[in-house]
Parts: structure tokens; C-alpha cells; sequence
């Protein structure tokens, strides 16, 4: 291998989220209000408030059609309404297939061939630093647009139950800070002008500036509840006027900890509990974002049943019984309900669903958790895995040891599809005969998001994979140090022909980059990994879904 | 092992029906007074580039061939029918005339017991893993011996400076050194057996009676660590003869091809 090569190290903003980003819009967006009214004196110098314009925001135009955020997409950025209205399709909603999703790139059967002849894996962690040089915007999609329309809007302002956003309207903050899906989709029905702010520099605004900071809780805390509450089952059966007024007496409440994977790492994570077993029931728990643990008193403990997460619900039969049938003692509620990190709840009050929601209902709701239909044993493995909070995990890398004959095939599948770089450790923690790999397990609430500067580290708006840009990454470590699973892995990089790379300061320190597993992205048939192990002893899974049976088949 | 047998039953069906074809069109070809020899020799030369396909499947990962534990099922359900081909082949020999022909069929035995063997392997050896605890990577083996026996080494040179005495040093070097140097008990550990912790339990508590309370600490901490040395040489044991096998069962397998080209190169030479 030759002798090192020389880089400027990555820095926050090397990777505008425009690139292209013209003085103009850049002055106008300066000269807006909602800019003006900040107060650039309590930003530090390193995060001015003209660098998060310039580089966290970008100003995109919608032509009659376009799509500006899609229901279901994960999306790391909000929106302001500069110019134009744009509009909410509430309901019915619009067809999934006029909603025409972007394709991630596939690998072709050439650029296959091609890896597997030209395959430079004897040299580590191989990458072309001239892209560094040249950087364009770290955002996955161009100008802000999804790449899709809608044909004929008119038929859809005819058919659909809309909302209008008018200028100054700020949304989309919620999925930005939430690490949630877009609930609704919105679209331009005129030409419009939208400042879009990736949620690095909407995070830094709403740190340093109290008036953003009010006027987005407020926000979330609105849109929260109404999105969530139209999602209910129980509540579809109730006109507007009605509804309006159990959005208003709904409360949104939060516990536990944002940035849960702090204390969970120095192994002192709570369980906050937000109701008891026992206890009388005040009103219907809804989670909306965020896990919580039931549990039951079972001999001296508590066993844990399941665990909530979002669009869940607890307590519904036991209100029900308590409102029909007033004069019974056994209105406790069944199970207690603790947070596991971070949960936002929302708590719809008992005079609410007297009045608008049990008169309307058939028949009684079914016992949610009961301890009778499985046994101790059975229920160990998710008691485990929800210790170890791998209930976070979507795709989970689970491997049966029974089955694995430790070969190390799918290692070897994951450094072939990598450029010779395995993307994960067949090691972890184990239960009974299964490991949970360290291989990122692509969470329903990646902590690894919350602190990268740079947005490097983002959800596919396709798959809701996580995955890292290698372009944006400026190789500070912060996701991999907030990963409470040990699953990113900081490297050093090295050019084509093999020299390390340092950086050009005085230091010389070497160029290190944030990698995980991306599930194969572009790979055809998914991770390569499950498909090389030649035993069905390795397999991804969500542990909602697990119990041991069938694996791997 | 449930499991093991459901991946094995829809290759199991297919293969059964290839050989009833088979064997139809063999008695077919006997009653029309035709060279059968000539169809079982090459339906079985057939499956064994089929059989050979899966190391390049295993190879081919970036390509959508299917997942490979079905090309597993399939190869062990079709090394079995491979037999079977292989005895109608030479109409029941299992050993057939010709020193060529001799070569052929232990080459073809030997592919066929490995592949039984591996197959016996892979379903019995990972569970006892699992059951053994201790679990590690194979590679880091080697590494984790040394660190226990550093660590066993310090534990004595602390005993010693710390009560004075030999006694204990001694013992070791004539006897726990060994244990402690490289995996040992290799066979007994595949063979399900526990002589490692009936040797470690043996050497230490001969000992014991005669080291004071001071020096017996440093006693239990060794036999901790040898304890600990014991799982970690039942771990290599298992895991190298998962690894092993493959060493054999491959290289054989692909004589066996090549002795099998040169067969269907002689047989089509002398049958013009």
C-alpha cells in the first residue's frame, strides 16, 4: 500500500442541503419574518443563524401537482409556506397508486459482474475521496421534490375532503423531529414557493431561539393529536364538530426521555410508569410514538405480557366495563403500563368516550393482555429482548444457534456485497438458542439520528431503512456513540489505490467514516446475508412478530 | 431438527420422482434391448455438476439464484438419490471391476460418507454448542487461550509473591502449564464427553491440601479460568470439525469429477 493521502477533514456544512443555493433565495429567505424575529445574538458563532439558511435550509418551487410530502414517506426536514397554498388530501385520501413512489438504484446484472470480477477487497474500506472534493447536496431528492404529480388535481380538489395551507404555515416538523412517517400527503394546487429546513437546523433554531421553539411545540403538540386521534378506529364514527371537541379535551403527555439511549448505554435506564395496575382508569391510552412495556404481577414480579408502540391502545375494556356496569369492583386496570425510553401518549379522558364513543359501540372490547394463553417460558424471549430494548428493531438480525454451524457464510455475503467490508459482527447477546447479531437493526426510533450534524445518517423515503450517506458523513462519531446497540462501526478510509487518508490540518489524523448494515439497498432479493446462510439459521425480524416459530423458513 | 426435515421434503419429493423417471426409463430401455448404462451414467454425471453448483451459488451471492439454504436441501436430498443412481449404475456393485472404475467408486464413497457425516454434523454440533455456552468466534480462539493463560501465569507469579511458596507454581508448571498451552481433549469434547473438567477438578484439588488459605484464592481463581478453558476447548473442538468436514467433502468432490470426465471421455472413445 502507498503512503498516506491528504483530505480537508468533512466538516457540518460541507454538504449544503442545496448546493445550488442562488444569493437571491438566500437573501430572501434572510428577509423573511420568520428569520428576522430570531435573535441571532444567542446562537454560538459556529451555528450562526445565516449558516443554518444558507446550508440547513433550501427553497424549493412546486408546479400545480407536485408532491410535496407523501403519506407514509419518512422525511428529515420540515416546511414553510413562502408563497401559494398548497393542500391536504384528508379524506378519503389519495390511492396509493397515483402517489407513484421514486425507486431506490438497483444494481444491474452488469454492475453485479462487474463487482464480482473488479472486486478490490483486499484493500479495507475503499473510497473515491475525489467525490469528497466535489460535494453536492446530502438531501436525497431533487430540490425538495418527490419526483411525483398528480395527474388531475382538479378531480381530487372535487372528490377529496381538503385543507388549504396558506403562506407563513410551517409543518411537516413533526416527522422531522418525531423520526416518524408522514401522516398525510400534501401537494401544490398552485404554483408555490416552500422553504424546506432539514430538522439538523430546525433542531439548532428550535435550541437557541425560545419564539421557535414555543410556536413548534405548540404545533406538534396540535398536530399530533388531531393526525393521530383521525387514525383511531373507535373515533371514525364521529362528525367534525364533535371531534374538534375531543381534540380539545385530549391530553398529550410525554414520559421518559428523549435521548433514552444514554442512561439505557450506562446501564441505568427507568422505566417510567404511566399507569398502574390497580388503578382506576381516567381515560383511554393511545401511544403515539415510543414503546411501553405491559406488565402484570405475577408471584413476587412483575411479568411482562407485550409492549405498546405506536397506534396502540390500553385500557379501552376496562373503561367500557366501568361505564356499563358502574356498581362493579373489578374497574382497575389489568396490566401496568412503563415507558421504555422515550413515549408521547395520548390520553383521551373518560367523559369523552362516555359521551361520544361507548354509546355508539355493539359490543364490549376483548380482554387486551391476559396472562392464560401462554406460559412463562413462552413469554421469556420477549421479556429478554425487551430488556435489551431490541423491540426497537424492524429488521432485527436474529440467528438461530441451533441451526448455525457457524461458518461465517453470511459474513462473508455481507464483505462480497460491501467491497470486501462486512457490515456487521456475528456476535451479540444471546437468549436460549437465539443471538441477536450487532448488525443495525433499524429501528422504529433511531436514536442514531438525533445528533448527526450533517444528516448523513437518514431514513429511505421507500424502505424506512436507515441509512448512512457516505458523502455527507463528516466521521464525528456521534451516531455511532448514540447507537445503544453498538451497531455502527467508525472506520478509516482509504483512496483507490489503497493510501490511507488523513487530514490536511496539522494533526494528520486519519478520515474516518460512520458504516452499518443498509439491508443491501439496491441489491435485488434483499440482505445478502439471510440469503447466503445456507441453514435458514439467520433471518430479520421484529420481535412483535417473533416468537421462534417457523424461523428462517 | 423438525425443521431439518421440513426443508428436506419438497426436495425430497422432486428427487423421488427423478428417480421413478428414471428407473422407468432404465427398465424401458432394458426391454427394448438399449444401453441403459448409458442413461444412469449420465443422469449421474448430471447430478454431480448439479450437486457441484452449489459452491458457485455460494460464490454468486450478488445474483438472484434463490436463498442457498434451498440449494442445500436440494444437495443433500439429491446426494442421496445420487446413491441410489450411482448402485443402478453398476447394477448393484458397490465396489466395480477396473482399477479406473475402483478409483471412481472410493472417490465416490468417500464423497458420499463425508457428506453423510457433514450432514449428521451440521444437525448435532451446533445445539451442543449453544447448550455449551461460552460462545465465541472461531477465529478468536487462539487469541482467548493465550489471554487465559496469561491470565492463569499472573494468578501463580502473584500466588507466589504473595505467600512466598513454590507449591503452587510448581503444580502448575507440572501439570495445568499443559492444559493451559492449546486446545486439548479435542476428541473427547466431539464425543459429548467431560474428561477436560474431570482432569482441571482433579489437578487442582490434589493440590489444594497442601496450600494455606492465602495461596488456596489464588487456586480458585485458576481453576475458574481452567474451568472457563475447558468451554472454550469444547467451542474449538465443535467449531473446527463444522469447519473441517467441508476440507474434505470439496476437495473430493471435485477429484470426483475430474476421475468422472475422464470416465465418460474413455466410455464414449470405446464405445465407437
Amino acid at each position: 500500500m502507498s503512503e498516506a493521502a491528504k483530505i480537508d477533514r468533512p466538516t457540518r456544512w460541507d454538504a449544503a442541503f442545496d448546493a445550488d443555493m442562488t444569493d437571491a433565495d438566500f437573501e430572501m429567505l434572510m428577509a423573511r419574518p420568520e428569520i428576522t424575529d430570531i435573535d441571532a445574538a444567542s446562537f454560538p458563532n459556529s451555528v450562526s443563524v445565516e449558516g443554518i439558511v444558507r446550508y440547513d435550509m433550501r427553497v424549493n418551487r412546486y408546479n400545480p401537482g407536485d408532491i410535496v410530502v407523501r403519506e407514509g414517506d419518512y422525511g428529515n426536514s420540515a416546511f414553510l409556506i413562502l408563497e401559494g397554498e398548497l393542500v391536504i388530501a384528508r379524506s378519503p385520501g389519495i390511492p396509493a397508486d397515483e402517489l407513484g413512489r421514486l425507486q431506490a438504484d438497483r444494481q444491474g446484472i452488469m454492475q453485479r459482474i462487474t463487482n464480482l470480477l473488479i472486486n478490490n477487497s483486499w484493500i479495507p474500506e475503499v473510497r473515491d475521496t475525489e467525490r469528497y472534493t466535489n460535494r453536492a447536496s446530502s438531501a436525497g431528492t431533487q430540490n425538495g421534490k418527490q419526483g411525483a404529480f398528480l395527474q388531475d388535481v382538479p378531480a381530487i380538489m372535487r372528490d377529496q375532503d381538503t385543507i388549504i395551507l396558506n403562506e407563513g404555515t410551517l409543518f411537516g416538523e413533526l416527522a422531522a423531529i418525531g423520526r416518524v412517517p408522514r401522516s398525510i400527503t400534501i401537494f401544490a394546487e398552485k404554483a408555490s414557493t416552500v422553504m424546506e429546513i432539514r430538522w439538523q437546523g430546525l433542531r439548532d433554531i428550535m435550541k437557541f431561539d425560545k419564539q421557535w421553539r414555543q410556536t413548534i411545540n405548540d404545533r406538534y403538540r396540535q398536530t399530533a393529536l388531531d393526525s393521530y386521534l383521525r387514525q383511531i378506529e373507535i373515533l371514525n364514527d364521529i362528525n367534525d364538530e364533535e371531534f374538534a371537541e375531543v381534540t380539545e379535551k385530549c391530553l398529550f403527555e410525554t414520559f421518559g426521555t428523549f435521548d433514552w439511549n444514554i442512561t439505557f448505554k450506562r446501564g441505568n435506564a427507568t422505566e417510567p410508569i404511566i399507569a398502574r395496575e390497580g388503578d382506576y382508569p381516567d381515560g383511554l391510552l393511545v401511544i403515539r410514538a415510543g414503546f411501553a412495556r405491559v406488565t402484570k404481577q405475577y408471584g413476587n414480579g412483575k411479568r411482562t405480557l407485550t409492549y405498546l408502540s405506536a397506534g396502540d391502545m390500553y385500557g379501552l375494556d376496562e373503561l367500557y366495563k366501568a361505564w356499563k356496569d358502574p356498581d362493579t369492583d373489578s374497574g382497575g386496570l389489568n396490566c401496568t403500563i412503563s415507558a421504555l425510553g422515550y413515549v408521547d401518549i395520548i390520553r383521551i379522558p373518560l367523559t369523552v368516550l362516555e359521551q361520544h364513543v361507548f354509546p355508539n359501540m355493539q359490543s364490549a372490547p376483548e380482554t387486551q393482555f391476559s396472562l392464560l394463553d401462554r406460559t412463562v417460558s413462552e413469554d421469556a424471549l420477549l421479556e429478554w429482548a425487551i430488556d435489551k430494548r431490541f423491540m426497537n428493531g424492524t429488521q432485527s438480525m436474529v440467528i438461530d444457534m441451533h441451526k448455525c454451524v457457524r461458518c461465517d457464510d453470511c459474513v462473508r455475503a455481507c464483505s462480497a456485497t460491501h467491497g470486501g467490508n462486512p457490515r456487521f459482527r456475528r456476535e451479540g447477546q444471546i437468549f436460549d438458542q437465539w443471538m441477536v447479531a450487532n448488525s443495525c437493526m433499524h429501528c422504529q426510533d433511531p436514536v442514531c439520528m438525533i445528533g448527526c450534524p450533517t444528516g448523513a445518517i437518514h431514513r429511505s423515503i421507500e424502505t424506512g431503512s436507515v441509512l448512512i450517506n457516505d458523502d455527507a458523513c463528516i466521521g464525528c462519531a456521534t451516531c455511532a456513540n448514540s447507537c445503544p446497540y453498538s451497531n455502527i462501526v467508525m472506520v478509516p478510509i482509504r483512496n483507490k489505490k489503497g493510501a490511507s487518508i488523513i487530514d490536511t490540518a496539522e494533526t494528520g489524523q486519519p478520515i474516518i467514516k460512520a458504516t452499518k448494515c443498509d439491508l443491501c439497498a439496491g441489491r435485488p432479493g434483499g440482505p445478502a446475508c439471510v440469503k447466503a446462510c445456507p441453514h435458514g439459521a439467520l433471518d430479520r425480524i421484529d420481535f412483535r412478530d417473533f416468537h421462534g416459530e417457523a424461523f428462517g423458513e | 431438527m423438525t425443521n431439518f426435515i421440513n426443508r428436506l421434503t419438497l426436495p425430497a419429493v422432486i428427487v423421488v420422482l427423478v428417480f421413478g423417471v428414471l428407473f422407468y426409463a432404465i427398465e424401458t430401455a432394458k426391454q427394448n434391448l438399449e444401453d441403459s448404462v448409458m442413461i444412469s451414467g449420465w443422469v449421474l454425471f448430471g447430478f454431480f455438476v448439479i450437486l457441484a453448483l452449489l459452491n458457485v451459488r455460494k460464490k454468486l451471492i450478488a445474483f438472484n439464484f434463490g436463498a442457498v439454504r434451498h440449494w442445500v436441501s436440494f444437495h443433500i436430498a439429491a446426494g442421496v438419490l445420487v446413491i441410489a443412481i450411482f448402485l443402478l449404475h453398476t447394477e448393484g456393485q458397490i465396489i466395480p471391476l477396473g482399477l479406473y472404475e475402483q478409483v471412481l467408486a472410493i472417490l465416490f464413497w468417500s464423497v458420499s460418507v463425508t457428506g453423510v457425516l457433514g450432514t449428521i454434523i451440521i444437525n448435532v454440533y451446533p445445539r451442543r454448542l449453544t447448550d455449551t455456552g461460552g460462545e465465541i468466534i472461531y477465529d478468536a480462539i487462539p487469541a482467548e487461550v493465550m489471554a487465559l493463560r496469561q491470565e492463569a501465569e499472573n494468578c501463580v507469579i502473584d500466588c507466589v509473591n504473595s505467600s512466598g511458596q513454590a507449591t503452587l507454581s510448581d503444580h502448575y508448571s507440572e501439570t495445568l502449564d499443559w492444559f493451559f498451552r492449546r486446545p486439548r481433549f479435542y476428541f473427547n469434547h466431539l464425543l459429548g464427553g467431560d474428561r477436560s473438567s474431570a482432569w482441571v477438578n482433579k489437578h487442582v484439588e490434589e493440590v489444594r491440601r497442601y496450600l494455606s488459605e492465602n495461596e488456596e484464592t489464588f487456586l480458585n481463581q485458576i481453576l475458574r479460568l481452567a474451568l472457563a478453558k475447558s468451554t472454550l476447548d469444547r467451542q474449538f473442538s465443535c467449531q473446527d470439525l463444522m469447519r473441517k468436514w467441508l476440507l474434505f467433502h470439496v476437495p473430493l468432490s471435485i477429484a470426483l469429477i475430474a476421475v468422472s470426465v475422464w470416465h465418460v471421455i474413455m466410455v464414449h472413445m470405446y464405445a465407437q
